[in-house]
Parts: C-alpha cells; structure tokens; sequence
C-alpha cells in the first residue's frame, strides 16, 4: 500500500468510524464515557487495596526460607488448570 | 525556653493511627473521631492514583504525621539526595504537621535492604549521623524527629548509651525526638535493661510524638526472652503501663498506634487508639491536678 | 581492633545477604556471646520483608503456584535483585522475566505473562494522573494528516501480548473461587488508568499490533500497516476511536512535517 493510498484508507475509515451509529455524538464526553465499554472486553479488575506492595517500620517474626533447603511442591492452583491438553504442573525442585 | 518550643510537631496531643489502604474509604465516609494519621512516606511516592487522591482527601479532614521508613540515616554511606528530593516533594505537597525517621540504616552498596538496621553507637557514628540530620533538616527546610530504634543485639564497640546518644544528636542539630515506648520495651527485654530507667533518663522534653505498637515473643539462642517489633496486635499491657509512666514524665504526648501486619478491621484498631486517648486524658488530668496544687 | 564504621557495615550487609558468612564480628548480648538467632531476626526481615511485597505486588501468580513455590521462587530472586531504592511499590517491575528463566517454573509457559499483567496494572495504579486525550481532537484533525501523525502513550498504558490466555486466567483468579479456563489461545490485554479505576481490555490480534506500535511512538500510519500485516480485517478508525476512547493516549504529536 502507498503513502497516498493509506492516507486515504486510513481517512475513510476513521471518518466512518466517527459517522457510524455508536458514534453519532462522538464528541460529548458522556456518550464517549458510554461507547468505550463496546470497545474491547472488559475484564474483571484487582481490589484495590491490593494495589502492590507497602512498606514498614516493623520487624517479623516468620522464619525465612534458608536458602537451599526449599523444596518445591506444586499446590497452586495451576494443578486443576488443564485445558486441551495444557497441564498445568510444575516440576518439583531437585536440590 | 518553654518546654513546648523544642518540640518539632503541631500534631495535636491525641491518640493517632496508621492510615492503611483497608480503611481509607471508612475513614473518609465516617470520619472518626481520630487525632491524625501518618502514613509511611514510601508508600506514597509514587507519580499518581489512588493512594495520592485518598491521601489528600484524609489530610483535608486531619492532622498528618509523614513517617519515613527509608532514608537510612544511620548509614555510613552518604544520604541519597534523590531520595531526599522525594522527601521534599511529599512534604510540599501535603505540608504535615510532623516528620520523623529512624536511628538505624537500611542502604548500603547492596541496595535497599528493607529493615531498619542497627549501628554501634561510638564517637564516629554519632560524627556521621549528627551529619546526616542537619543534612536532612537542611534540605527538608523543617526540623525533624528521630526515632528510638528496637534492636536485637548489640555491638561490643559501641561506647556510648543510646538514650545519650539520641539526646547528643537532638542537642547538636535541633532536631526533635520520637520516643516509641513499645521500641524501648523490645529493646530493654533484650538487652536485658529496665524499660523504666530509660525512660526515666529519656530527655522527653525533646519529645514531638510517641508511637506504640505490639511486640511478638520468641527466645534466643542461650533461652532468654527475645521480643520482636512486630506491629502485628494490640499493644501488650507491659507497653501500656510503661506508655503510662512515660506520660507521667511528660505529660500528654501525640501518641501514635502502629499496626501495620495483619492489619484489623478499622473498629478494631480505633479500639487502640480509643485506649490511648484514655491513658492520655487521665496524664492530663494528673498533671492538672498537679499544676493546681 | 576495631574497623571503620564503613567497613563494619559492609560486613554487616554481606553477612546479613548471604547466610553462608560468618556472623560480622562485633555483634554480641547483654550476655557477651555471639547469637546466630538474634542476628537471624535481621535475615529474616530482610527476605520476608520482599518475599511478602511481592506476594502483594503478584496475588495471583503467587495463587497460581501456591504459597510456598512462591515464597521459594521470591527468596531466590530476592537474593540477586534488592530493591534499587526505598521504593518498594516499585520493587519486582523484572520478577516476570525473572520467573521466564526459572527452571522450577519452565512449565507454566504462561506464568511471567500472568506476572507481567500484575506488573502492568500495579504501575497503571501508581502512574502519573493525566487527562487521556479527548476523542473530538482526533476527530477534527485533517484527514490527509492522520497517518503522519503520532500519539503520546498515557502515563498509565501497558501492552501485555501473550502466546497464552493470561488475561483469562489473571482474571479468573480475581474472586475466591477460581474460574475455569476454557478455551486456550494468544490473547492481548490493554491495562490503563484514565482516572481513578485500573481498566483492563482484550484487544483483537490487529488492534494489539497496532497499539503496540502506537505505544512505541510509531505514526498512525505505521501502526496501520503493522496491524493489516497482522489482521487483514483490522478496523483503522474502530481501533483508534477504541484506544483513544479508552484514555490510553493523553495527547499527539506535532506532524513530523517529513512527509509530503
């Protein structure tokens, strides 16, 4: 496709886009804030108050892993994910 | 020089709480009869969002103490200008009535290592952290408070007390102290001290803010108590008798309640706060009464 | 003999990181001894103090391996990669391409793309606040203009492109109950916070080209290309109308002025 080609491909398509019924009043916010949930498929979002990682002034008393010594064993639930044929597993940690 | 004239806040003398995300919309549809809040100031340097829209709305409705966890001022390093340039900014910005830091470091070559870690307290650490103090102040344009550390041992070179080693800096720099009563309990638990003798030779009229929180138990290696600065529960009896004596000596302090892990329901942690304010009320009270007599 | 109060704290670090130092010298009790436990209370809050933020920060790739593959994997990127500054909202923004190389992960082949839409939606949340740029400017720019022109990527936007549905599986794991995952396939997931709510989107194979090129500063007329050469079906002026309308975009770009 050539430059003037595009130039035109892409004008009638974002004008149509504009004119096209679910645009007719493109232009005031409230319709846009209404329109954009056809555009795409929503998904359902994160709590906020799990919005990342905090930090403090406080010490633990949980023990840390030490080092080497973990040995994984797969119980997420990964395992019951098994779709077509796509395991879900992990493998376990040969230390 | 008036006792209160030292002291480097303008939160009010009230019981005050850790402002975590779980409760900001209960804080903002309720609104509590809290004293003020503080937040740490990491948790809001990022650029935007949320945390920043829910700050603004609560410092608009209560007095707010930034609390920072991470500027390592007791490190042997330089101060990371950056990171007081951010400092700078959040307190531009939301102009609270307080700010403190800690006496430990938290950076080295290594990165941020995220703990509040402990130094020796010797001629030369003083040297360095008197440095960085002024050096914060300087760039902060305000004075600030330094916090008591709780540690969990201690160096064979260290010469100097840490209640005079705190009193030395404040007295050399200007700024305020932070006297965190349940800090002062873990540490003297395990080093083996009496809680009340430091407190009794605490300079509390350097005093901007109190903090209190609750401690988990456990035991070290030869079987004595090892308590750890979990700010996880309900402050222990033993923090609230010692925060008693403290308001004794002082009287009616800005008193923070830090519950930062397994943090409760809101109810629930106004509960602390509510239990605060009692202890507060009734040092006011006593000191009326001696005032009076 | 005593060291500097530079030297100490570096052996202080390093015993602190690697567990298989001896204890920094200097270190003692109201009792006099050396105490491993007690030096172990530092150790521990250094790594359950990351190993917890990414937790946090990583919900549901955390729920997808469970807790303790989780901690395992944490500890071990913890060891090589501290936080650069006390930022730690900021902490793991690489804990996905860290987990693409971790053999005890290799198969979950959809794990770091999982992980990286965590990354994408935590940086939306904490991005600038911008205006996203209003559709009717787009709409009133001449249309000989629209292929040279360019757009300013929303501070909040991120692309995440996976060869597997980790937009499906991120959110099916967004309830207590995790959702079945039915149909395996590539999918495309736009995350941007015009104002104050994290928006996630499926996007279309030609449109997930075309923003990606967008997002990278390419022209409108580049992205098109891109985007035909990826899905011949692609609707330029829907695709545009879609992401603008979205707020991905806060602005445009002068013309480049190179083009006839």
């Amino acid at each position: 496709m050539n430059r003037s080609t595009l130039t035109l491909a892409l004008a009638g398509s974002l004008a149509s886009a504009i004119a096209s019924a679910s645009f007719a009043a493109p232009l005031a916010p409230e319709k846009m804030a209404g329109n954009e949930k056809c555009y795409g498929i929503a998904l359902k979002g994160q709590n906020d108050c799990a919005a990342g990682p905090g930090t403090t002034c406080a010490g633990t008393s949980t023990m840390d892993y030490q080092g080497n010594a973990w040995k994984a064993v797969p119980a997420g639930t990964c395992t019951s994910m098994n779709v077509d044929g796509h395991k879900g597993m992990l493998e376990p940690v040969k230390s | 020089m008036t006792v209160s004239a030292n002291r480097a806040t303008a939160l009010p003398q009230r019981a005050g709480l850790g402002l975590k995300p779980e409760h900001y919309e209960t804080i903002l549809v309720t609104r509590p009869d809290v004293g003020f809040f503080e937040v740490h100031a990491e948790n809001y340097m990022g650029a935007g969002g949320p945390p920043h829209r829910y700050l603004e709305a609560v410092a608009d409705l209560y007095p707010l103490s930034l609390h920072g966890v991470g500027l390592s001022i007791g490190a042997s390093r330089d101060l990371d200008k950056e990171h007081l340039k951010r400092l700078r900014v959040l307190i531009d910005r939301y102009r609270p009535q307080s700010f403190s830091e800690h006496l430990a470091w938290s950076t080295h070559d290594t990165g941020f290592l995220n703990d509040l870690l402990p130094l020796p307290y010797t001629a030369e650490t003083l040297a360095r952290v008197i440095d960085h103090v002024d050096e914060t102040q300087q760039w902060l344009g305000r004075q600030m408070l330094l916090e008591n550390p709780s540690t969990y041992l201690l160096f064979s070179e260290s010469t100097i007390d840490e209640v005079d080693f705190l009193a030395a800096i404040a007295n050399r720099t200007g700024c305020g102290l932070l006297l965190d009563v349940n800090n002062v309990m873990v540490s003297a638990v395990n080093h083996r001290l009496d809680p009340i003798a430091y407190i009794d030779r605490f300079p509390v009229e350097l005093v901007g803010e109190i903090h209190l929180a609750g401690y988990d138990e456990t035991v070290d290696y030869v079987g004595d108590r090892l308590l750890i600065d979990a700010h996880g529960s309900a402050v222990r009896t033993d923090v609230v008798e010692l925060y008693r004596h403290t308001l004794s000596r002082s009287g009616p302090l800005p008193t923070l309640i830090e519950w930062d892990n397994d943090v409760p329901d809101f109810a629930t942690l106004n509960a602390e706060a509510v239990r605060a304010d009692a202890v507060l009320t009734a040092a006011a009270v006593a000191r009326g009464a001696t005032r009076a007599a | 003999m005593t060291m500097g109060f530079n030297e100490s704290q570096s052996a202080f670090a390093a015993a602190l990181l690697d567990p298989g130092l001896p204890l920094p010298q200097g270190i003692t009790t109201a009792r006099g001894v050396t105490d491993p436990l007690r030096f172990a209370v530092y150790r521990n809050n250094v790594y359950v103090g990351l190993t917890t933020a990414l937790g946090q920060r990583f919900p549901v790739t955390k729920r997808l391996v469970g807790s303790e593959f989780f901690a395992g994997m944490a500890r071990t990127y913890a060891a090589d990669h501290k936080p650069a500054t006390p930022l730690i909202i900021h902490y793991g923004d690489d804990f996905p391409d860290f987990i693409a190389a971790f053999p005890p992960a290799a198969s979950l082949a959809y794990l770091p793309d999982v992980a990286r839409i965590e990354v994408a939606w935590t940086r939306a949340y904490h991005a600038a606040d911008r205006l996203p740029l209003d559709v009717a400017k787009i709409a009133a720019v001449p249309p000989e203009r629209i292929a040279e022109m360019s757009l300013v990527p929303h501070p909040s936007a991120g692309l995440v492109r996976s060869d597997f549905p980790a937009g499906t599986i991120w959110s099916a794991h967004q309830g207590e109950a995790v959702a079945p995952v039915t149909e395996w396939r590539a999918e495309a997931v736009l995350v941007v916070r015009p104002a104050m709510h994290v928006e996630i989107r499926f996007l279309p194979p030609g449109d997930a080209a075309f923003a990606a090129c967008l997002l990278e500063g390419t022209t409108l007329g580049t992205a098109a290309q891109k985007a035909f050469a990826a899905a011949p079906d692609f609707d330029f002026g829907s695709a545009l109308i879609g992401l603008v309308g979205l707020g991905a975009f806060s602005a445009f770009e002068a013309f480049e002025g190179k083009l006839p």
